[in-house]
């Protein structure tokens, strides 16, 4: 990874954020409702990144720290009565240690192995909260109350409102894990990803630096699903269902692995193309499905792959992202 | 548990567990050749339910769906595999594995485009409608059936790995691919063979498991995730790792439902996490997990 192209991704980083900013000022309320949308899985995607991009754990079951968050948030809130403002750091927590325990188990395999693992733990979670009655079933939970933050004179229930504290939590997310990834802990993750025997060689304790990557992942997917429950006030099993794991990891794909920036814009591509699809035909699943494979098929690190290819200067970890 | 009530559940583990074995083998034997696990297997035997619903419909014999239901999934194994996997031989498995996941996608909205939602269910044949005396307790003949085919094409695959010449050169590749090619074997034909062969069973359980399961857009998803713990547990490459890894989450699910109804749904689960802690490669691995 060059300084030039670690400086063109925080550019186009910036100049999302502006436009989101943007488009966020000139909408409406169901304009806000789909930028929103967008930050939280923006915020979804760029945590899958740091483990599929950069430390090369194609994870397909992601999306259950991202429900464990969720329902966290709504079991604590609804049951036990905690204010948001406990709540929502407490489910990240939730989700930080179900990534520590599931990770503890997953960290040890590789490649297509890790794949069916994550998927399988996946839909263990939606499996779960499917049939458990006391967190609504099929059906799942609602009435899920607001962060308070009439302080700083934003309220949550109104979509834009909401667009705009999920932007803003986004942009930190954003420079949080760029800051991560070019630390020397991030560095060591590109590297046992390049050649994991060379790392070990070396003395790098992977499996303990897998293990960090896969909880910091979790913890972030955790933020991502609380932040959710913000949006909508509402938890169902959908949320960590295998589909949900997928377009995740889609929007990564699409944006282009190891980049940041370019699944964030990947959220914003697939969550814009997801609501009108799905309003022109019942079948988008299909056409969701092809766009899918002709990605992984064609667009050699998607988004970002395309726009740095013009430059023309190689992009080692691009240029490895999808070996196994 | 009675003496009787046990051998019930033994029989409806053991019919679970041959549905799996036929689902898993493919799988599992494919993945130790090419280190390539194809996610919209479950499809395959979607689409071998819901083409042996529509030829008994249209036929009104079942033998027509055990034909039909087969021969499809195997069609379109092997269409999948010239359009696409082929091309991709040289790209990283993981790659390979991705467009599959995307193929699932695919594959339940062309099922619901042509059948629609709605669940269907296939009529058990009428020679096969009665039940069995076991024990002073009757069973239904049709499970009965389901556990010989299971158990006499997994006899079949058995002599068809160690006996024939295609079963050798099979081996041969999941031991080493990279030293059974330079020694001259088409490791890429025994792999289009050995797919297509996967593909056609996918089908085959879905004709069969289609009078004692639901038919539905999405029963693909339902049976993929235990065909996958089945394939892990057991240590992907092997025969028998397919049909023990089947044997032991067929009866974990069928008596993980009777003794423990509310854990029901994580014994499968917790059998797996067991057996990655102790065995990270599975229990019968044919060689070192990656």
């Amino acid at each position: 990874m060059t300084a030039t192209a670690e400086k063109h991704r925080h550019i186009a980083a910036a100049a999302l954020f502006l436009g989101a900013l943007a488009a966020r000022q000139f909408s409406g309320y169901a304009g806000a409702d789909l930028i929103g949308e967008i930050a939280v899985w923006a915020i979804f995607a760029m945590s899958l990144d740091l483990i599929a991009g950069y430390a090369g754990m194609v994870s397909l079951g992601h999306a259950l720290f991202f429900g464990l968050a969720a329902y966290g948030t709504a079991g604590l809130t609804l049951f036990l009565k905690w204010p948001s403002a406990a709540a929502l750091p407490a489910s990240i927590l939730i989700a930080a240690a179900a990534g520590l325990l599931v990770g503890t188990v997953v960290v040890r395999l590789g490649g297509v192995f890790f794949i069916m693992i994550t998927l399988a733990f996946g839909q263990i979670g939606w499996a779960y909260f499917l049939s458990a009655p006391s967190f609504g079933g099929v059906g799942g939970l609602s009435g899920i109350a607001q962060l308070d933050l009439g302080s700083i004179g934003l309220n949550l229930v109104n979509p834009r409102d909401f667009a705009l504290f999920a932007i803003v939590v986004a942009a930190i997310v954003y420079l949080l894990l760029a800051g991560i990834t070019a630390s020397p802990f991030g560095y060591m993750l590109v590297a046992l990803h390049q050649n994991e025997n060379r790392a070990r060689a070396l003395g790098l304790p992977v499996r303990r630096y897998k293990l960090a990557a896969f909880t910091l992942a979790a913890a972030f997917a955790g933020l991502a699903g609380a932040l959710q429950t913000q949006r909508t006030g509402f938890v169902s099993p959908e949320l960590m269902v295998w589909t949900s794991s997928g377009e995740v990891l889609i929007m990564v794909i699409v944006g282009g692995l190891a980049t940041l920036v370019g699944p964030a814009a990947g959220a914003a591509i697939w969550v814009v193309l997801r609501h009108y699809l799905s309003s022109l035909t019942p079948y988008w699943m299909l056409v969701m499905g092809l766009f899918f494979v002709a990605v992984v098929l064609f667009a050699g690190n998607g988004l970002m792959g395309l726009i740095g290819r013009r430059s023309r200067r190689p992009n080692t970890i691009a240029e490895v992202s999808l070996d196994a | 548990m009675t003496a009787a009530s046990l051998l019930l559940q033994l029989l409806n583990g053991l019919q679970f567990a041959m549905l799996l074995f036929l689902l898993a083998v493919g799988l599992s034997v494919v993945f130790g050749l090419m280190n390539f696990i194809n996610l919209a297997h479950g499809t395959l035997y979607m689409v071998g339910a819901f083409v042996g619903f529509a030829a008994a419909e249209r036929t009104g014999s079942f033998w027509a769906a055990l034909a039909a239901g087969p021969l499809a999934a195997a069609a379109i194994g092997a269409l999948f595999y010239a359009v696409l996997l082929r091309r991709m031989q040289s790209e990283s498995p993981m790659k390979q594995v991705l467009v599959t996941f995307g193929l699932i996608f695919v594959g339940i909205d062309t099922v619901r485009l042509i059948w629609g939602e709605y669940a269907q269910t296939l009529a058990v044949p009428s020679w096969l409608g009665g039940s069995v005396h076991v024990l002073g307790d009757v069973y239904p003949a049709y499970r009965l059936f389901i556990i010989a085919l299971g158990l006499v094409l997994a006899l079949a695959l058995h002599l068809g790995l160690e006996r024939t010449k295609l079963g050798a050169v099979v081996r041969a590749g999941v031991d080493d691919r990279v030293m059974a090619a330079s020694l001259g074997i088409d490791v890429g034909r025994a792999f289009f063979a050995v797919f297509c062969l996967g593909c056609a069973l996918a089908g085959l359980a879905g004709v069969v498991a289609a009078p004692v399961l639901e038919i539905y857009p999405g029963m693909d998803m339902a049976i993929l995730i235990p065909t996958l713990i089945v394939v892990v547990v057991g240590g992907p490459g092997r025969l028998s790792g397919a049909f023990f890894g089947a044997l032991l989450i067929g009866m974990a699910q069928t008596f993980g439902a009777v003794l423990i109804p509310e854990f029901a749904s994580f014994m499968i689960y917790a059998v797996m996490a067991l057996v990655l802690v102790l065995r990270p490669g599975g229990l019968l691995p044919a060689r070192h997990a990656a």
